[in-house]
């Protein structure tokens, strides 16, 4: 029923992004050149090695790639908007929108990351196919197995996004604990690192996290290094997990609420 | 001077009024370059060098250019492209411009970010970690070159900032693109730089000379085989790669204010 709404809300966003096409390209050409020197290390690491790890020097050179790809998908940096508006009092009139602020702000994102698929995504691997020698996916069945696994990344980050956005609502300045959260993620995720490279209690450490289904998981059912049940657990983890931090977020939105006070003006 | 320090007092003082918040900053700030550091640590475990170069002699460079940076990023936030462009399309910039003072001092005075401190003890510990591990045989010219070194890299990135922050009065849009030089760089100056493609290297070789304010002066230091056959006085042409960036900046930003036309916002 709320479908249209949703619609409208992601498609809007979706323009906002498509009209700072500078700055877009600025950060295009940003993110490029730190995925260059992230896989020049990588290729230095490996020193004529043929794999490690079950990862290849070329499925390597592709981590660097996706992840590069991902940080405007899934803004995995920073995204600082939920806050932002309940400082700025925004809030009070998002809350009496008819849909639930959850959802509110998931459309406006699917829409900002839709147009940074196209804007940023998208040409960082047509960028990195022309540049380097990558993998890509060998079978119909693993290609949509990793959409599948990139929207259940999508919508796992984005929860954890707004949950640590939710300290807006607690303290006046929670700049920096949002900012601690965007840290645990980079840590965790094997944003920088493949997690196979790491030593195995981190591994083990970061899988009780939601952290590796937002960025790892894609990543290695891209590259094929999960197959048949390891896959499917896989992507079943990511989505127990997208569920257990949307209620997360819910319990967490409905505190907040209740202890919100807007001045009127 | 008198003014600068009052300006920086103003600064530290409203920045202590938060002490928690003040904290947690700090804290983040210092994560982030912990969480880089320990991935590159783990990881080297598994694969044991980097081209030749130890865990110990990459925290050298690590820990030399977190440090350096740390202590710009400190002194030289007031020209921060990003925050810069900020205060310039806000019209702050014009208020700047109308007071009896030079305006470079007052743009100097105008941030002092204190939580960069973080970033500055990490990469002092990730240095000592080096010292300790790579037990250099150090003598008085050695131990006499190492405070030039460390200079001429807070200089050199001190230029990149005001360049950064010169370009914001022709652009806003695409200040991002300024951070390949200033954050990409100094991920690129944290590995032995012969790792990366030569047109990459030659770039930042001859065009922008970031290669002789780490890399050469670090082989000197750690007495490591240049594999890239460098003259052999190349190691000291440090100070000359700072100071000279740094001036050169300065006449840019000098250029940029002559050229200066306000928005009018």
């Amino acid at each position: 029923m709320l479908a249209p709404l949703f619609f409208s809300l992601a498609s809007r966003s979706f323009q906002r992004q498509i009209a700072y096409r500078a700055a877009a390209l600025a950060g295009f050409f940003t993110n490029f050149f730190f995925g260059m020197l992230r896989a020049a290390l990588l290729a230095a690491l490996y020193n004529a090695r043929p794999e490690m790890a079950g990862i290849s020097l070329a499925g390597a050179v592709t981590f660097t790639g996706l992840t590069q790809a991902m940080i405007g998908v899934q803004s995995l940096f920073s995204w600082y908007e939920v806050m932002n508006s309940v400082y700025s009092g925004a809030v009070a009139g998002d809350l009496l929108k008819p849909m639930g602020y959850f959802r509110f702000w998931l459309a406006q994102d699917a829409g900002r990351a839709l147009a940074q698929f196209f804007l940023r995504g998208l040409p960082m691997m047509l960028f990195y196919a022309i540049f380097f020698r990558i993998t890509v996916p060998q079978t119909f069945g693993q290609w949509m197995a990793f959409v599948l696994s990139l929207g259940l990344a999508w919508l796992l980050c984005f929860a954890w996004r707004f949950w640590i956005n939710l300290a807006g609502f607690w303290t006046p300045n929670a700049l920096g604990l949002v900012r601690l959260g965007f840290i645990l993620l980079y840590f965790f995720s094997g944003f920088l690192m493949p997690l196979r490279f790491f030593p195995d209690w981190f591994v083990q450490l970061s899988a009780f996290t939601p952290f590796p289904y937002m960025v790892n998981t894609v990543v290695e059912i891209y590259l094929g290094v999960l197959q048949g049940p390891q896959l499917l657990q896989a992507l079943a983890q990511q989505a127990f997990w997208a569920v257990v931090m949307i209620g997360i977020c819910q319990l967490t939105l409905s505190a907040g609420v209740r202890r919100l006070v807007i001045l009127g003006g | 001077m008198g003014l600068y320090f009052r300006l920086i007092s103003v600064q530290i003082r409203s920045q202590m009024q938060y002490r928690l918040q003040f904290v947690v900053d700090m804290l983040a700030t210092m994560l982030i370059s912990v969480a880089s550091f320990f991935t590159i640590a783990f990881v080297m475990q598994r694969f044991g060098s980097v081209a030749g170069w130890s865990l110990g002699e990459i925290a050298f460079l690590y820990g030399m250019v977190e440090t350096s940076f740390g202590v710009m990023d400190l002194l030289f936030s007031g020209f921060d492209p990003g925050n810069f462009g900020r205060q310039t399309r806000l019209g702050r910039f014009d208020q700047l411009l109308l007071r009896p003072a030079s305006i470079t001092l007052q743009v100097f005075g105008s941030e002092f970010t204190l939580r960069r401190l973080g970033r500055i003890f990490q990469g002092a510990a990730v240095f000592f970690f080096a010292i300790s591990l790579v037990k250099p045989h150090w003598t008085l010219p050695h131990l006499l070159f190492l405070p030039f070194v460390f200079l001429s890299q807070v200089l050199f990135f001190g230029g990149l900032f005001i360049i950064g922050a010169a370009l914001s009065f022709w652009t806003l849009e695409a200040l991002e693109i300024v951070n390949i030089f200033t954050y990409g760089g100094t991920e690129m100056m944290a590995y032995p730089m012969h790792i990366y493609p030569s047109w990459l290297r030659n770039f930042f070789t001859y065009i922008l000379p970031a290669i002789f304010l780490n890399y050469t002066p670090a082989i000197y230091l750690l007495n490591k085989p240049d594999p890239l056959h460098f003259p052999a006085y190349t190691p000291f042409l440090a100070p000359l790669a700072g100071f000279g960036v740094f001036f050169a900046a300065l006449a840019f930003w000098n250029y940029g204010i002559r050229h200066y036309q306000s928005s009018g916002t």
